[in-house]
C-alpha cells in the first residue's frame, strides 16, 4: 500500500512535466468573454458584411428607387401614357419630353415611367410563386426522402426537361384559348402562371440540396428531442436554416424572369399590347429602328429594362456575397 | 460503368414519358376545334370532319391519343402536320440548322466564358476582374433581343460585314452572327460560375500542398485549380444545348433562320399541335441525351467520382 500523504509530493500518472498553477495560466482569460451572449444569427451576420459592400448600397437604392415609380408612377409623369399625338411621331427629345416620341406619337418617357410596373410585378410575383412552392416541395422531399423525394425529384425533372421560353410560349398560348380579354391584371397574371409553372424546380433542387446538407445537424435532433413534431422542427428549424441558398438566387432569378416578360412580349405572347410594358415598347421599337434613325424609341424602354434588372442582380451578388463564407475573402 | 448507364437510361424513362403528356396536355386539352381553325371561313362538311378526325386520332380520348402519338415518336414517326406534310420530315430540315447554331453558340461561350473566368478568378479585384463582372452583367441585363438587333443593325445593315438575315443560306460564316447573339447570355453565366469556381479552388488545401510542394504556379493553375473548377462549369454547358435550342425562338426569329425554334413558335402561332408536341418531344430527348453525357463526363474530369 502506498501512503496517500506520499503520493501528493509524487508526480500522478502521466504527469511528468510542469503544470502551472491555474492563476498563471491565460485560461482567465475566458472570464472576459460574455457567455451569456446569444450568439449572432446567420442573418445578422450576414447584414453585417452586407452593410459594408458599396454595391448593395447603390443596388439598393436603385431599387427603391424603381419601387416608387412602379407604385406611383404618376409621381414623375404626369403624360398620359396612351394619348398619341400623331404630328409629333418620332420626334426627338426636346423640353417637356426628355425621351422624345414613338412613330405613334406617344411620349417615350411616360411610357417608360409607366411600364415599368408590368415588368417588376411580373418579376416579383413569379419569384415569389416558385420560392413558396420550391421551399415547399424540396424541403419536403430533402427531410422524408425515400418516395417522397424520388417522386418529387422526378416530377423536377419532367419541368426542367422542357426548356423554359418553349413551355412559356405553349402555356401562354394555352392560356390565350383558356382566358381570353384578361385585362391589365388578368395579362399580368397570365404571364406569372406561365413562368412559374415551369420556373419552380430550380428552387425545388436548391432548397432539397439545402435541406439536405443541415438535416443530419444536432439543432435538427435537439429540436426532435424536446418533442417538437416533425411538422415544427421542419417549419421552425429545417426550412429557416435553408433559406440562404433560395434567396440568393432568388434576387438574380427576378432579374431572370423580367428579362424572360420582355422576351415573350416581344414574342407578342406575354402581355397584350394594350399594356404599357418594357417588353411590348422594345418589340414595338424594332421596326422603327432598322435603318439606325431613331434609336431613343429603343433606347429608353431598354434601358430602363436592363437597369431594373442589373439593380436586381447586383443585390443578389451582394447578397450572395454576404451569406456563402466560401466566396468572402 | 455499363450499368450505371443502364440505370440512368432506365430513369430517362419516366422523364420523357412525363414531359411528352404535359406537353401534350398543354397543347391539346384546350378549348376550341382544330378543325374548324383548319378550315377558317368555310364550312366544314360532317364526312371531311370524319375522315380528319380519323386521320389525326382526334375522335379518340386524350390518352389514347398521347399513346398512339408515342407509338409512332418511337419509329421516328411524328405523324402528319395539319398542313399535311409528315412533321418528322419538318423536323429533319430545321434541326440539322439549329444544331449547328447551339453547338456554335455552345462552343463560342464555352471557350470565351472559360477562358475569360479563369483569368478574372485569378486576378480577383483586379482591373480585368471588374470589367469581366460588369460586362458579364451587362449582357444578362439587356434582354436578347435587343443584343440581337442592336448586333444585326451595326454589323448587318451599317458595316455590311454579314449578311443582316440568313433565311435559306445557311452557311457557317452567316450563322457566326446569329451564334455569338444566342451565347452571349450563356456566356455570362460561364464567365461567373467559372470565376467563382476558380476563387473557391484557389483556396483549396490541395492547391496550396501542390505550391508548398514546389509545383510551379502556372502548372497548379492549369492542372489544380482549372480542370477542379470545370466540374459545375460543365454541367451548366450540359443543360445550356437544351436552353440553346430553345432560346434559338428569339435568335432564329431576329435572323429568319429557318431552325427548329422558329419552327416551333410558328407552329404554337397557328395552332398546328401535332408539330408543337413533337418538337418539344425531340428536345426533351435531346435535353435527356446530354444530362446523361455530362453526368459521364464527370468521371473524366473528377477522379474521385466512380459508377457502380
Amino acid at each position: 500500500m502506498s501512503d496517500p500523504t506520499a503520493s501528493a509530493e509524487q508526480p500522478l500518472p502521466g504527469q511528468n512535466h510542469f503544470v502551472a498553477d491555474i492563476e498563471q495560466t491565460p485560461l482567465e482569460a475566458t472570464g472576459t468573454v460574455d457567455t451569456t451572449e446569444a450568439p449572432k444569427s446567420q442573418w445578422k451576420e450576414a447584414w453585417k458584411v452586407l452593410k459594408g459592400n458599396w454595391l448593395f448600397w447603390v443596388s439598393a437604392v436603385l431599387l427603391l428607387f424603381i419601387l416608387v415609380i412602379v407604385i406611383v408612377p404618376g409621381l414623375f409623369s404626369g403624360v398620359d401614357p396612351r394619348s398619341a399625338d400623331l404630328s409629333k411621331s418620332l420626334q426627338g427629345p426636346q423640353s417637356g419630353h426628355p425621351f422624345g416620341f414613338d412613330k405613334q406619337g406617344y411620349d417615350v418617357y411616360s411610357r417608360v415611367i409607366h411600364g415599368a410596373r408590368a415588368s417588376v410585378v411580373v418579376g416579383l410575383l413569379t419569384t415569389i410563386i416558385v420560392m413558396i412552392i420550391g421551399i415547399i416541395t424540396g424541403a419536403l422531399a430533402g427531410y422524408y426522402g425515400r418516395w417522397v423525394d424520388a417522386f418529387v425529384s422526378r416530377v423536377t425533372d419532367i419541368f426542367f426537361a422542357i426548356p423554359l421560353l418553349l413551355a412559356a410560349i405553349v402555356g401562354l398560348s394555352a392560356l390565350n384559348n383558356i382566358w381570353p380579354d384578361r385585362g391589365y391584371w388578368g395579362g399580368v397574371i397570365a404571364v406569372v402562371i406561365a413562368l412559374a409553372a415551369f420556373g419552380w424546380p430550380q428552387f425545388t433542387r436548391i432548397a432539397r440540396g439545402a435541406v439536405l446538407e443541415i438535416k443530419h445537424l444536432e439543432f435538427v435532433d435537439a429540436s426532435k428531442a424536446i418533442g417538437s413534431s416533425q411538422m415544427k422542427t421542419l417549419f421552425s428549424h429545417i426550412i429557416p436554416n435553408s433559406l440562404a441558398p433560395v434567396i440568393v438566387t432568388a434576387t438574380v432569378s427576378l432579374g431572370v424572369y423580367i428579362v424572360a416578360e420582355a422576351t415573350l412580349s416581344f414574342l407578342g405572347i406575354g402581355l397584350p399590347s394594350s399594356i404599357v410594358s418594357w417588353g411590348n415598347d422594345i418589340a414595338a421599337a424594332q421596326s422603327q429602328v432598322r435603318t439606325g434613325s431613331n434609336l431613343h424609341v429603343l433606347l429608353f424602354p431598354a434601358g430602363g429594362l436592363a437597369l431594373t434588372v442589373l439593380s436586381f442582380m447586383l443585390l443578389g451578388d451582394a447578397v450572395r456575397d454576404a451569406l456563402d463564407p466560401k466566396v468572402r475573402k | 460503368m455499363w450499368g450505371y448507364i443502364a440505370r440512368r437510361l432506365l430513369q430517362t424513362i419516366p422523364v420523357v414519358l412525363g414531359a411528352t403528356l404535359l406537353i401534350y396536355a398543354m397543347v391539346f386539352l384546350q378549348p376550341g376545334d382544330p378543325i374548324v381553325a383548319l378550315f377558317g371561313e368555310k364550312p366544314v362538311s360532317e364526312t371531311a370532319r370524319a375522315q380528319i378526325e380519323a386521320q389525326y386520332h382526334l375522335d379518340q380520348p386524350f390518352i389514347v391519343q398521347w399513346l398512339l402519338f408515342l407509338k409512332g415518336a418511337m419509329v421516328g414517326d411524328f405523324g402528319l402536320s395539319y398542313s399535311g406534310q409528315p412533321v418528322s420530315d419538318l423536323i429533319a430540315r430545321a434541326l440539322p440548322v439549329t444544331f449547328q447554331l447551339a453547338f456554335m453558340a455552345l462552343v463560342i461561350e464555352a471557350v470565351l466564358g472559360v477562358i475569360a473566368g479563369f483569368y478574372a478568378g485569378l486576378r480577383r479585384g483586379k482591373i480585368f476582374d471588374s470589367t469581366m463582372l460588369v460586362v458579364s452583367l451587362i449582357v444578362i441585363a439587356i434582354p436578347i433581343f435587343v443584343l440581337g438587333f442592336t448586333m444585326q443593325l451595326v454589323f448587318g445593315v451599317q458595316l455590311g460585314w454579314v449578311p443582316p438575315t440568313v433565311g435559306g443560306n445557311v452557311t457557317f460564316t452567316n450563322l457566326v452572327l446569329p451564334a455569338v447573339v444566342l451565347g452571349l447570355v450563356s456566356f455570362a453565366y460561364v464567365l461567373r460560375l467559372t470565376r467563382t469556381s476558380v476563387i473557391e479552388n484557389l483556396g483549396a488545401d490541395h492547391v496550396r500542398t501542390a505550391l508548398a510542394h514546389g509545383v510551379p504556379r502556372t502548372q497548379v493553375n492549369r492542372r489544380h485549380v482549372l480542370r477542379n473548377s470545370m466540374i459545375p462549369v460543365v454541367t451548366y454547358l450540359g443543360a445550356d444545348l437544351g436552353t440553346l435550342m430553345g432560346g434559338a425562338v428569339v435568335t432564329e426569329g431576329i435572323f429568319n433562320i429557318n431552325g427548329i425554334g422558329n419552327l416551333a413558335y410558328q407552329a404554337i402561332l397557328r395552332g398546328e399541335n401535332p408539330t408543337v408536341v413533337s418538337v418539344v418531344t425531340v428536345m426533351v430527348l435531346i435535353y435527356v441525351v446530354m444530362s446523361l453525357l455530362v453526368d459521364l463526363l464527370y468521371a473524366a474530369l473528377d477522379p474521385r467520382i466512380r459508377y457502380v
